[in-house]
Protein backbone atom coordinates (compact mmCIF):
# COMPACT_ATOMS: atom_id res chain seq x y z
CA UNK A 1 0.00 0.00 0.00
CA UNK A 2 1.28 3.42 -0.88
CA UNK A 3 1.01 6.10 1.73
CA UNK A 4 0.76 9.79 1.21
CA UNK A 5 0.91 11.52 4.56
CA UNK A 6 -0.23 14.93 3.36
CA UNK A 7 -3.48 15.96 4.98
CA UNK A 8 -5.53 17.65 2.24
CA UNK A 9 -8.11 20.28 3.09
CA UNK A 10 -10.76 18.66 0.89
CA UNK A 11 -11.01 15.21 -0.60
CA UNK A 12 -13.67 14.77 -3.24
CA UNK A 13 -14.91 11.23 -3.74
CA UNK A 14 -16.23 10.88 -7.28
CA UNK A 15 -14.85 12.63 -10.38
CA UNK A 16 -18.07 13.25 -12.31
CA UNK A 17 -19.36 16.70 -13.29
CA UNK A 18 -20.29 17.71 -9.74
CA UNK A 19 -16.96 16.41 -8.37
CA UNK A 20 -14.98 18.34 -10.98
CA UNK A 21 -16.82 21.58 -10.28
CA UNK A 22 -16.38 20.96 -6.54
CA UNK A 23 -12.63 20.58 -7.16
CA UNK A 24 -12.53 23.89 -9.02
CA UNK A 25 -14.47 25.61 -6.31
CA UNK A 26 -12.29 24.13 -3.57
CA UNK A 27 -9.26 25.52 -5.37
CA UNK A 28 -10.92 28.89 -5.64
CA UNK A 29 -11.39 28.87 -1.88
CA UNK A 30 -7.66 28.14 -1.57
CA UNK A 31 -8.11 24.63 -0.29
CA UNK A 32 -5.72 21.82 -1.17
CA UNK A 33 -7.87 19.39 -3.13
CA UNK A 34 -7.69 15.70 -3.94
CA UNK A 35 -10.13 13.81 -6.20
CA UNK A 36 -10.57 10.06 -5.79
CA UNK A 37 -12.27 8.32 -8.73
CA UNK A 38 -13.06 4.63 -9.23
CA UNK A 39 -12.64 4.57 -13.01
CA UNK A 40 -9.37 5.17 -14.88
CA UNK A 41 -10.84 8.41 -16.23
CA UNK A 42 -12.66 11.48 -14.92
CA UNK A 43 -16.14 12.52 -16.06
CA UNK A 44 -18.44 9.97 -14.41
CA UNK A 45 -21.50 8.84 -16.36
CA UNK A 46 -20.99 11.55 -18.96
CA UNK A 47 -17.65 10.13 -20.03
CA UNK A 48 -18.42 6.45 -19.40
CA UNK A 49 -22.01 6.08 -20.56
CA UNK A 50 -23.02 8.81 -22.94
CA UNK A 51 -20.08 10.96 -24.15
CA UNK A 52 -21.79 11.71 -27.48
CA UNK A 53 -25.17 12.75 -26.10
CA UNK A 54 -26.22 16.39 -26.07
CA UNK A 55 -27.20 18.00 -22.77
CA UNK A 56 -29.60 20.92 -22.99
CA UNK A 57 -30.03 22.02 -19.38
CA UNK A 58 -26.63 23.39 -18.40
CA UNK A 59 -26.84 27.10 -17.65
CA UNK A 60 -25.15 29.16 -20.34
CA UNK A 61 -24.98 26.33 -22.88
CA UNK A 62 -27.97 26.01 -25.25
CA UNK A 63 -26.60 22.53 -25.97
CA UNK A 64 -23.35 20.78 -25.27
CA UNK A 65 -22.06 17.25 -25.83
CA UNK A 66 -21.37 15.35 -22.59
CA UNK A 67 -17.71 14.82 -23.48
CA UNK A 68 -17.25 18.53 -24.25
CA UNK A 69 -18.79 19.51 -20.93
CA UNK A 70 -16.37 17.18 -19.14
CA UNK A 71 -13.45 18.58 -21.10
CA UNK A 72 -14.43 22.11 -20.03
CA UNK A 73 -14.98 21.06 -16.41
CA UNK A 74 -11.56 19.43 -16.30
CA UNK A 75 -9.90 22.52 -17.69
CA UNK A 76 -11.68 24.61 -15.08
CA UNK A 77 -10.83 22.23 -12.20
CA UNK A 78 -7.17 21.92 -13.22
CA UNK A 79 -6.60 25.66 -12.81
CA UNK A 80 -5.77 24.85 -9.23
CA UNK A 81 -3.78 21.64 -9.76
CA UNK A 82 -5.88 19.20 -7.77
CA UNK A 83 -4.29 15.85 -7.01
CA UNK A 84 -6.18 13.18 -8.96
CA UNK A 85 -6.21 9.53 -7.88
CA UNK A 86 -7.77 7.27 -10.49
CA UNK A 87 -8.89 3.63 -10.21
CA UNK A 88 -9.26 4.00 -6.45
CA UNK A 89 -12.32 3.02 -4.49
CA UNK A 90 -12.71 4.24 -0.94
CA UNK A 91 -13.42 1.24 1.26
CA UNK A 92 -13.90 3.00 4.55
CA UNK A 93 -13.50 6.28 6.35
CA UNK A 94 -12.28 6.75 9.91
CA UNK A 95 -12.46 9.99 11.86
CA UNK A 96 -9.16 10.69 13.61
CA UNK A 97 -8.26 13.67 15.77
CA UNK A 98 -9.06 16.67 13.57
CA UNK A 99 -9.08 14.87 10.25
CA UNK A 100 -10.30 11.81 8.35
CA UNK A 101 -8.44 8.74 7.20
CA UNK A 102 -9.67 7.06 4.02
CA UNK A 103 -8.62 3.55 3.10
CA UNK A 104 -8.85 2.70 -0.58
CA UNK A 105 -8.01 -0.38 -2.62
CA UNK A 106 -4.59 1.22 -3.21
CA UNK A 107 -3.64 3.07 -0.07
CA UNK A 108 -4.45 5.58 2.64
CA UNK A 109 -5.47 9.22 2.24
CA UNK A 110 -5.91 11.98 4.81
CA UNK A 111 -8.23 14.96 4.66
CA UNK A 112 -9.66 17.61 6.94
CA UNK A 113 -13.05 17.47 5.23
CA UNK A 114 -14.63 15.17 2.66
CA UNK A 115 -17.14 15.96 -0.07
CA UNK A 116 -18.98 12.99 -1.54
CA UNK A 117 -19.92 13.52 -5.17
CA UNK A 118 -20.22 9.85 -6.05
CA UNK A 119 -23.53 9.99 -7.93
CA UNK A 120 -24.98 6.50 -8.05
CA UNK A 121 -21.80 5.01 -6.62
CA UNK A 122 -18.55 3.68 -8.01
CA UNK A 123 -18.60 2.53 -11.61
CA UNK A 124 -16.82 -0.64 -12.55
CA UNK A 125 -16.48 -2.19 -15.97
CA UNK A 126 -18.53 -5.35 -16.42
CA UNK A 127 -15.95 -8.13 -16.40
CA UNK A 128 -15.59 -10.99 -18.83
CA UNK A 129 -17.35 -13.94 -17.23
CA UNK A 130 -14.77 -16.72 -17.40
CA UNK A 131 -12.80 -18.58 -14.68
CA UNK A 132 -9.46 -17.52 -16.23
CA UNK A 133 -10.34 -13.82 -16.43
CA UNK A 134 -8.49 -12.95 -13.20
CA UNK A 135 -5.22 -14.45 -14.48
CA UNK A 136 -5.02 -12.05 -17.40
CA UNK A 137 -6.50 -8.85 -16.00
CA UNK A 138 -3.80 -6.23 -15.59
CA UNK A 139 -1.72 -8.05 -18.24
CA UNK A 140 -3.21 -8.17 -21.73
CA UNK A 141 -6.91 -8.29 -20.88
CA UNK A 142 -8.14 -4.69 -20.84
CA UNK A 143 -11.41 -2.98 -20.05
CA UNK A 144 -10.20 0.49 -20.98
CA UNK A 145 -7.99 1.93 -23.65
CA UNK A 146 -5.87 4.60 -22.01
CA UNK A 147 -3.20 4.88 -24.67
CA UNK A 148 -3.87 3.74 -28.23
CA UNK A 149 -0.15 3.37 -28.89
CA UNK A 150 0.18 0.52 -26.41
CA UNK A 151 -1.57 -1.55 -29.09
CA UNK A 152 0.70 -0.45 -31.95
CA UNK A 153 1.46 -3.31 -34.36
CA UNK A 154 -0.43 -5.79 -32.19
CA UNK A 155 -3.14 -8.29 -32.97
CA UNK A 156 -6.08 -6.96 -30.97
CA UNK A 157 -9.44 -8.59 -30.28
CA UNK A 158 -12.24 -6.37 -29.04
CA UNK A 159 -15.22 -8.04 -27.40
CA UNK A 160 -18.56 -6.20 -27.29
CA UNK A 161 -21.10 -4.57 -29.57
CA UNK A 162 -21.71 -1.08 -28.19
CA UNK A 163 -20.26 2.32 -28.99
CA UNK A 164 -17.05 1.83 -27.01
CA UNK A 165 -16.23 -1.45 -28.75
CA UNK A 166 -16.90 -0.08 -32.24
CA UNK A 167 -15.17 3.27 -31.61
CA UNK A 168 -12.02 1.68 -30.16
CA UNK A 169 -11.96 -0.74 -33.07
CA UNK A 170 -12.09 2.08 -35.60
CA UNK A 171 -9.38 4.03 -33.77
CA UNK A 172 -7.08 1.02 -33.54
CA UNK A 173 -7.57 0.02 -37.19
CA UNK A 174 -4.73 2.22 -38.43
CA UNK A 175 -2.43 1.61 -35.45
CA UNK A 176 -2.66 -2.11 -34.77
CA UNK A 177 -1.49 -4.92 -36.98
CA UNK A 178 -4.95 -6.46 -37.07
CA UNK A 179 -8.22 -5.82 -35.25
CA UNK A 180 -10.98 -8.35 -34.60
CA UNK A 181 -14.32 -7.39 -33.16
CA UNK A 182 -16.28 -10.16 -31.50
CA UNK A 183 -19.95 -9.72 -30.68
CA UNK A 184 -22.54 -12.30 -29.76
CA UNK A 185 -25.13 -10.82 -32.11
CA UNK A 186 -25.00 -9.83 -35.77
CA UNK A 187 -26.54 -6.52 -34.81
CA UNK A 188 -24.33 -3.86 -33.21
CA UNK A 189 -25.92 -1.33 -30.90
CA UNK A 190 -23.47 1.48 -31.66
CA UNK A 191 -24.36 4.63 -33.62
CA UNK A 192 -25.47 3.80 -37.15
CA UNK A 193 -22.70 5.73 -38.84
CA UNK A 194 -20.04 4.07 -36.64
CA UNK A 195 -21.40 0.65 -37.58
CA UNK A 196 -21.32 1.63 -41.25
CA UNK A 197 -17.68 2.73 -40.85
CA UNK A 198 -16.98 -0.60 -39.16
CA UNK A 199 -18.52 -2.56 -42.02
CA UNK A 200 -16.42 -0.56 -44.51
CA UNK A 201 -13.20 -1.01 -42.52
CA UNK A 202 -10.52 -3.70 -42.60
CA UNK A 203 -11.60 -4.85 -39.12
CA UNK A 204 -12.41 -8.54 -38.97
CA UNK A 205 -16.02 -8.72 -37.77
CA UNK A 206 -16.77 -11.97 -35.94
CA UNK A 207 -20.49 -12.37 -35.20
CA UNK A 208 -22.44 -14.03 -33.67
CA UNK A 209 -19.58 -15.28 -31.51
CA UNK A 210 -18.87 -15.37 -27.80
CA UNK A 211 -15.61 -15.94 -25.97
CA UNK A 212 -15.43 -19.57 -24.93
CA UNK A 213 -11.85 -19.89 -23.69
CA UNK A 214 -8.68 -17.92 -23.09
CA UNK A 215 -5.48 -19.79 -23.94
CA UNK A 216 -2.05 -18.77 -22.64
CA UNK A 217 0.04 -19.06 -19.51
CA UNK A 218 1.14 -15.54 -18.55
CA UNK A 219 -0.76 -13.67 -21.22
CA UNK A 220 -3.68 -14.50 -23.50
CA UNK A 221 -2.17 -15.92 -26.67
CA UNK A 222 -5.28 -17.32 -28.31
CA UNK A 223 -8.99 -16.80 -27.97
CA UNK A 224 -11.41 -19.61 -28.58
CA UNK A 225 -14.74 -18.22 -29.74
CA UNK A 226 -17.92 -20.05 -30.58
CA UNK A 227 -21.43 -19.36 -31.78
CA UNK A 228 -24.08 -19.92 -29.16
CA UNK A 229 -26.40 -21.79 -31.50
CA UNK A 230 -24.24 -24.13 -33.57
CA UNK A 231 -21.23 -24.27 -31.22
CA UNK A 232 -19.03 -23.73 -34.25
CA UNK A 233 -15.58 -22.77 -32.94
CA UNK A 234 -12.83 -20.49 -34.17
CA UNK A 235 -9.39 -19.84 -32.71
CA UNK A 236 -7.77 -16.45 -33.16
CA UNK A 237 -4.25 -15.41 -32.22
CA UNK A 238 -4.06 -12.26 -30.14
CA UNK A 239 -1.55 -9.97 -28.45
CA UNK A 240 -4.23 -8.09 -26.53
CA UNK A 241 -7.93 -8.42 -25.71
CA UNK A 242 -10.17 -5.44 -24.94
CA UNK A 243 -13.54 -6.20 -23.34
CA UNK A 244 -16.26 -3.52 -23.59
CA UNK A 245 -19.34 -4.82 -21.83
CA UNK A 246 -20.33 -1.48 -20.28
CA UNK A 247 -20.35 -0.52 -16.62
CA UNK A 248 -22.09 -1.37 -13.40
CA UNK A 249 -22.60 1.13 -10.60
CA UNK A 250 -22.60 0.28 -6.93
CA UNK A 251 -23.04 2.50 -3.93
CA UNK A 252 -21.10 -0.30 -2.26
CA UNK A 253 -19.12 0.49 0.84
CA UNK A 254 -20.51 4.06 1.15
CA UNK A 255 -23.53 2.45 2.81
CA UNK A 256 -21.31 1.19 5.62
CA UNK A 257 -19.74 4.48 6.69
CA UNK A 258 -22.44 5.35 9.18
CA UNK A 259 -24.02 8.11 7.09
CA UNK A 260 -27.75 8.62 7.17
CA UNK A 261 -29.09 7.11 3.95
CA UNK A 262 -32.56 7.26 2.46
CA UNK A 263 -33.49 5.15 -0.58
CA UNK A 264 -29.87 4.82 -1.64
CA UNK A 265 -29.08 8.54 -1.35
CA UNK A 266 -27.23 10.42 1.39
CA UNK A 267 -29.30 12.75 3.54
CA UNK A 268 -27.87 16.29 3.76
CA UNK A 269 -29.01 19.54 5.36
CA UNK A 270 -29.08 22.99 3.74
CA UNK A 271 -25.28 23.23 4.27
CA UNK A 272 -24.84 20.01 2.23
CA UNK A 273 -23.59 18.49 5.47
CA UNK A 274 -24.19 14.77 6.03
CA UNK A 275 -24.96 13.20 9.39
CA UNK A 276 -21.20 13.07 10.09
CA UNK A 277 -19.67 16.53 10.77
CA UNK A 278 -16.88 17.20 8.28
CA UNK A 279 -18.38 14.99 5.57
CA UNK A 280 -20.37 16.91 2.98
CA UNK A 281 -22.08 15.71 -0.19
CA UNK A 282 -23.26 17.23 -3.48
CA UNK A 283 -24.91 16.12 -6.70
CA UNK A 284 -26.98 13.04 -7.47
CA UNK A 285 -25.85 11.22 -4.32
CA UNK A 286 -27.68 13.64 -1.99
CA UNK A 287 -31.28 13.77 -0.88
CA UNK A 288 -33.41 16.30 1.01
CA UNK A 289 -37.02 17.40 0.71
CA UNK A 290 -37.59 18.66 -2.83
CA UNK A 291 -34.30 17.27 -4.20
CA UNK A 292 -33.98 17.21 -7.99
CA UNK A 293 -31.26 15.01 -9.49
CA UNK A 294 -29.79 17.06 -12.32
CA UNK A 295 -26.27 18.15 -13.22
CA UNK A 296 -27.43 21.76 -12.94
CA UNK A 297 -28.47 21.13 -9.34
CA UNK A 298 -25.14 19.45 -8.52
CA UNK A 299 -23.37 22.54 -9.83
CA UNK A 300 -25.30 24.61 -7.30
CA UNK A 301 -24.74 22.23 -4.41
CA UNK A 302 -20.98 22.12 -5.01
CA UNK A 303 -20.22 25.71 -3.90
CA UNK A 304 -22.57 25.32 -0.94
CA UNK A 305 -20.70 22.20 0.16
CA UNK A 306 -17.25 23.75 -0.38
CA UNK A 307 -18.00 27.04 1.36
CA UNK A 308 -19.46 25.26 4.37
CA UNK A 309 -16.60 22.75 4.42
CA UNK A 310 -14.16 25.69 4.31
CA UNK A 311 -15.87 27.22 7.34
CA UNK A 312 -15.71 23.82 9.07
CA UNK A 313 -11.97 23.42 8.40
CA UNK A 314 -11.16 27.00 9.31
CA UNK A 315 -13.77 28.59 11.56
CA UNK A 316 -12.04 31.94 10.95
CA UNK A 317 -12.76 31.71 7.20
CA UNK A 318 -15.72 33.50 5.76
CA UNK A 319 -18.64 31.40 4.55
CA UNK A 320 -19.30 33.83 1.72
CA UNK A 321 -16.53 33.43 -0.81
CA UNK A 322 -16.43 36.74 -2.63
CA UNK A 323 -16.78 36.83 -6.40
CA UNK A 324 -14.68 34.99 -8.92
CA UNK A 325 -14.61 38.05 -11.18
CA UNK A 326 -12.18 39.70 -8.79
CA UNK A 327 -9.76 36.76 -8.87
CA UNK A 328 -6.79 36.31 -11.14
CA UNK A 329 -6.83 32.67 -12.18
CA UNK A 330 -3.48 31.23 -13.13
CA UNK A 331 -2.60 28.65 -15.79
CA UNK A 332 -3.74 25.07 -15.30
CA UNK A 333 -1.35 22.44 -14.08
CA UNK A 334 -2.48 18.83 -13.75
CA UNK A 335 -0.98 16.50 -11.18
CA UNK A 336 -1.82 12.80 -11.21
CA UNK A 337 -0.83 10.25 -8.64
CA UNK A 338 -1.42 6.57 -8.90
CA UNK B 1 -41.11 -19.24 -23.42
CA UNK B 2 -43.09 -16.21 -22.32
CA UNK B 3 -41.05 -13.34 -20.97
CA UNK B 4 -42.05 -10.13 -19.25
CA UNK B 5 -40.01 -7.04 -18.45
CA UNK B 6 -40.16 -3.97 -16.24
CA UNK B 7 -37.89 -1.07 -15.32
CA UNK B 8 -37.25 -0.41 -11.63
CA UNK B 9 -37.73 3.36 -11.79
CA UNK B 10 -36.45 3.81 -8.23
CA UNK B 11 -32.96 2.73 -9.30
CA UNK B 12 -32.96 3.84 -12.98
CA UNK B 13 -30.29 6.52 -13.54
CA UNK B 14 -31.64 7.74 -16.89
CA UNK B 15 -28.51 6.82 -18.82
CA UNK B 16 -30.35 5.81 -22.00
CA UNK B 17 -28.68 2.43 -22.50
CA UNK B 18 -31.81 0.23 -22.55
CA UNK B 19 -33.52 2.27 -25.27
CA UNK B 20 -30.37 2.07 -27.37
CA UNK B 21 -30.36 -1.73 -27.01
CA UNK B 22 -34.11 -2.33 -27.35
CA UNK B 23 -35.89 0.71 -28.79
CA UNK B 24 -39.04 -1.32 -29.42
CA UNK B 25 -39.39 -2.12 -25.72
CA UNK B 26 -38.01 0.78 -23.68
CA UNK B 27 -38.49 4.54 -23.87
CA UNK B 28 -37.97 7.42 -21.45
CA UNK B 29 -40.23 9.84 -19.62
CA UNK B 30 -39.55 13.58 -19.55
CA UNK B 31 -36.93 13.08 -16.81
CA UNK B 32 -35.12 10.42 -18.81
CA UNK B 33 -36.29 7.60 -16.55
CA UNK B 34 -36.95 4.46 -18.59
CA UNK B 35 -40.19 2.55 -18.88
CA UNK B 36 -41.58 -0.35 -20.90
CA UNK B 37 -43.66 1.15 -23.70
CA UNK B 38 -45.72 -1.98 -24.38
CA UNK B 39 -47.69 -1.84 -21.12
CA UNK B 40 -46.70 1.45 -19.50
CA UNK B 41 -44.16 -0.35 -17.31
CA UNK B 42 -46.56 -2.68 -15.57
CA UNK B 43 -44.72 -5.85 -16.59
CA UNK B 44 -47.91 -7.48 -17.86
CA UNK B 45 -47.45 -7.82 -21.62
CA UNK B 46 -45.60 -10.80 -23.06
CA UNK B 47 -42.57 -9.56 -24.99
CA UNK B 48 -42.59 -10.79 -28.61
CA UNK B 49 -39.99 -13.49 -29.22
CA UNK B 50 -38.19 -11.51 -31.93
CA UNK B 51 -37.39 -8.82 -29.32
CA UNK B 52 -35.91 -11.23 -26.76
CA UNK B 53 -32.31 -10.70 -27.91
CA UNK B 54 -32.71 -6.91 -27.72
CA UNK B 55 -34.21 -7.28 -24.26
CA UNK B 56 -31.31 -9.49 -23.13
CA UNK B 57 -28.88 -6.83 -24.38
CA UNK B 58 -30.69 -4.17 -22.37
CA UNK B 59 -30.74 -6.40 -19.29
CA UNK B 60 -27.01 -7.02 -19.48
CA UNK B 61 -26.11 -3.43 -20.36
CA UNK B 62 -28.10 -1.57 -17.71
CA UNK B 63 -25.47 -0.07 -15.39
CA UNK B 64 -27.76 0.08 -12.37
CA UNK B 65 -29.45 -3.32 -12.69
CA UNK B 66 -32.82 -1.63 -13.17
CA UNK B 67 -34.04 -3.76 -16.09
CA UNK B 68 -35.98 -6.73 -14.79
CA UNK B 69 -36.93 -9.76 -16.88
CA UNK B 70 -39.04 -12.68 -15.67
CA UNK B 71 -41.03 -15.65 -16.92
CA UNK B 72 -44.18 -14.40 -15.19
CA UNK B 73 -46.10 -11.13 -14.96
CA UNK B 74 -44.76 -8.45 -12.61
CA UNK B 75 -48.12 -6.96 -11.56
CA UNK B 76 -46.48 -3.49 -11.55
CA UNK B 77 -43.91 -4.57 -8.93
CA UNK B 78 -40.38 -4.43 -10.37
CA UNK B 79 -38.97 -6.26 -7.36
CA UNK B 80 -41.61 -9.00 -7.34
CA UNK B 81 -39.08 -11.74 -8.08
CA UNK B 82 -36.09 -10.37 -6.15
Amino acid sequence: MSQNDQVFDLTIIGGGPTGLFTAFYGGMRQCTVKIIESLPQLGGQLAALYPEKFIYDIAGYPKIRAKELIHALKEQAFHFSPTVCLEERVRYIKKLDGHFEMITNKGVHFSKAIILTAGVGAFEPTRLDHPKTAIFEGKNLHYFVEDLNQFANQKVAIVGGGDSAVDWGLMLESISQEVHIIHRRDKFRAHEHSVENLRNSTINILTPYEVKDLIGSERIEKLVISTSKTQEEKIIEVDAVIVNFGFKSLLGSIKEWGLEIEKGSIVVNSKMETSIPGIYAAGDITTYPGKVKLIAVGFGEAPTAVNNAKAYIDPEAKLQPGHSTSMNLEKPDFVTTR
Amino acid sequence: MAKYTMVDQETCIACGTCGACAPDIYDYDEEGIAFVTLDDNRGMVEIPFDLHEDMQDALESCPSGSIKVAKAQFDSDANKFE
